[in-house]
């Protein structure tokens, strides 16, 4: 039976890029969007590649990329599509979460159980990764709309008990940032082990002074300046620049941005000029203080080769040449990725 | 007991009025200070130079300056500029006047009280 994929990128056009946020937050922001999305790199890792991994495993030689409508849905009549090109049975992953799976054995539990869909659960609830059998999905084609991972309601789910953790909040993926750098998961930092549970990235630049707690990983071209402390539970992604006695601490510093000297970043995420702290919540605009930045692209060269989709898929020193081939024709955009 | 105020700052002639009028305050001063940035959006690099400004007014005095952040993007933006960890900051005039320190004296001044009158309705 032809088993087919399909990753749903949720909350943006470009989905195959890294995501840099640009929030429309305005003055009096008490309750503003989120600022993590699923493609931001985790300790220089990007689940969407450890999901291909997985899926690839699976003997799957290709799989369908989307960034599903606002929300990250998808409708079935779209993924009916893809059974009538002969997909017998359709891996859906929404990619809100980062799960150690064995997606064989969803398989398998989908065989058994035989439902026309089944939806993975762990502990929170659904993970938004759905088996689907292509009769399911013409059977509904023209009545239903659903979330891309929302089984039919008396559907007996797949119950995953192992590592899981939801990608998009910010707090979780703090969460799962700490156990990288523990060891508390499978997720590796992707960096040269430096010292005890601290990992760099290629091309980093750290004075002299700088003090580094573990568990602590700093990202590839990161310049981290005099006086400034790390850790612990820290991790500055890629190409940004910390400045002169900031501290970095029970945080994530996303890629390119720059934080201003002598600044203390505690229990939050930072992502160019926005900072969403974990535990109110609150996302403050750092522009006007002047306390932190997005940094431009170094270069013209850099620029274009950010723009075509392989760039997106970290770690971004060692690009794979993943095939892609656009969609023509279909309702949401999509690309084939040959894996 | 002073409550001064840190309104929004339009522009450059308002802002140097409000320097003025906060550092004499403070100078003049024996009395605990609030600082109250409730009426003021989110902090610009100005505003914080201001506050820190304030800060240095009361340095090696016993003028003690509380700041009310009044939002959370407020204290947000003071956590990351280390502030609080120089001078207590509060969600609300409420929980600056409970504050230990500055309640003990609120008492004795009344004059001061009635300059924070003034001020809030400046």
């Amino acid at each position: 039976m032809e088993l087919g994929a399909f990753v749903v990128v949720p909350g943006g056009k470009d989905f195959t890029t890294i995501h840099e946020v640009q929030p429309h937050i305005t003055a009096g922001f008490e309750n503003p969007r989120q600022l993590v999305c699923s493609r931001m790199p985790i300790v220089g890792n990007d689940v969407l590649q450890s999901w291909m991994d997985r899926i690839r495993k699976l003997g799957v030689q290709s799989l369908w990329l989307t960034s599903g409508r606002g929300d990250g849905t998808v409708t079935r009549s779209e993924l009916a599509g893809f059974a009538r090109q002969g997909i017998e049975r359709l891996l859906v992953i929404k990619l809100n979460s980062y799960a150690e799976m064995d997606l064989a054995d969803l398989v398998r539990f989908h065989c058994e159980s035989r439902n026309p869909v089944t939806e993975a659960h762990d502990a929170q609830g659904q993970m938004g990764i759905s088996l689907l059998d292509h009769l399911a999905l013409r059977a509904s084609e023209e009545k239903n709309q659903l979330s891309a991972a929302t089984p039919d309601s008396g559907q007996i789910p797949y119950q995953f008990s192992g590592y899981a953790k939801r990608i998009l909040a910010a707090r979780e993926r703090q969460e799962l940032v700490g156990d990288a750098l523990t060891g508390a998961c499978a997720m590796r930092p992707f960096g040269k082990q430096m010292g005890e549970q601290v990992w760099i990235g290629e091309g980093v630049k750290l004075d002299s002074s700088v003090r580094i707690l573990g568990p602590t990983y700093i990202g590839a071209r990161s310049r981290i300046r005099a006086g400034a402390t790390l850790g612990p539970f820290a991790s500055v992604e890629r190409d940004c620049v910390v400045d002169c006695g900031t501290t970095v601490e029970r945080s994530t510093v996303l890629p390119r941005t720059y934080l201003a000297p002598g600044l203390l970043i505690r229990d939050a995420v930072v992502d160019g000029g926005y900072l969403e702290h974990l535990v109110w919540g609150t996302v403050a605009d750092l522009h006007p203080a002047g306390l932190g930045s997005r940094i431009p692209r170094r270069n013209s060269r850099r620029q274009s080769s950010c723009e075509v989709p392989t760039e997106g898929f970290p770690p971004a020193d060692s690009v794979p040449a993943w095939g892609f081939a656009s969609s023509s024709g279909a309702s949401q955009p999509w690309l084939q990725v040959q894996l | 007991m002073i409550i001064l105020p840190f309104p929004c700052l339009s522009n450059a002639a308002v802002r140097r009025a409000l320097r003025k009028e906060l550092l004499s305050a403070l100078r003049g001063s024996g009395s605990p200070v609030i600082v109250d940035l409730s009426g003021c959006p989110p902090l610009n690099h100005e505003d914080i130079e201001l506050l820190l400004e304030c800060m240095a007014q009361v340095a090696g005095r016993d003028t003690q300056v509380l700041f009310v952040a009044g939002s959370r993007v407020n204290r947000v933006l003071l956590e990351v500029t280390r502030i609080p960890s120089l001078v207590p900051v509060f969600n609300s005039v409420q929980e600056a006047l409970a504050y230990p320190k500055a309640t003990v004296e609120t008492d004795a001044k009344d004059q001061s009280a009635s300059q924070a009158q003034r001020l809030w309705s400046a």
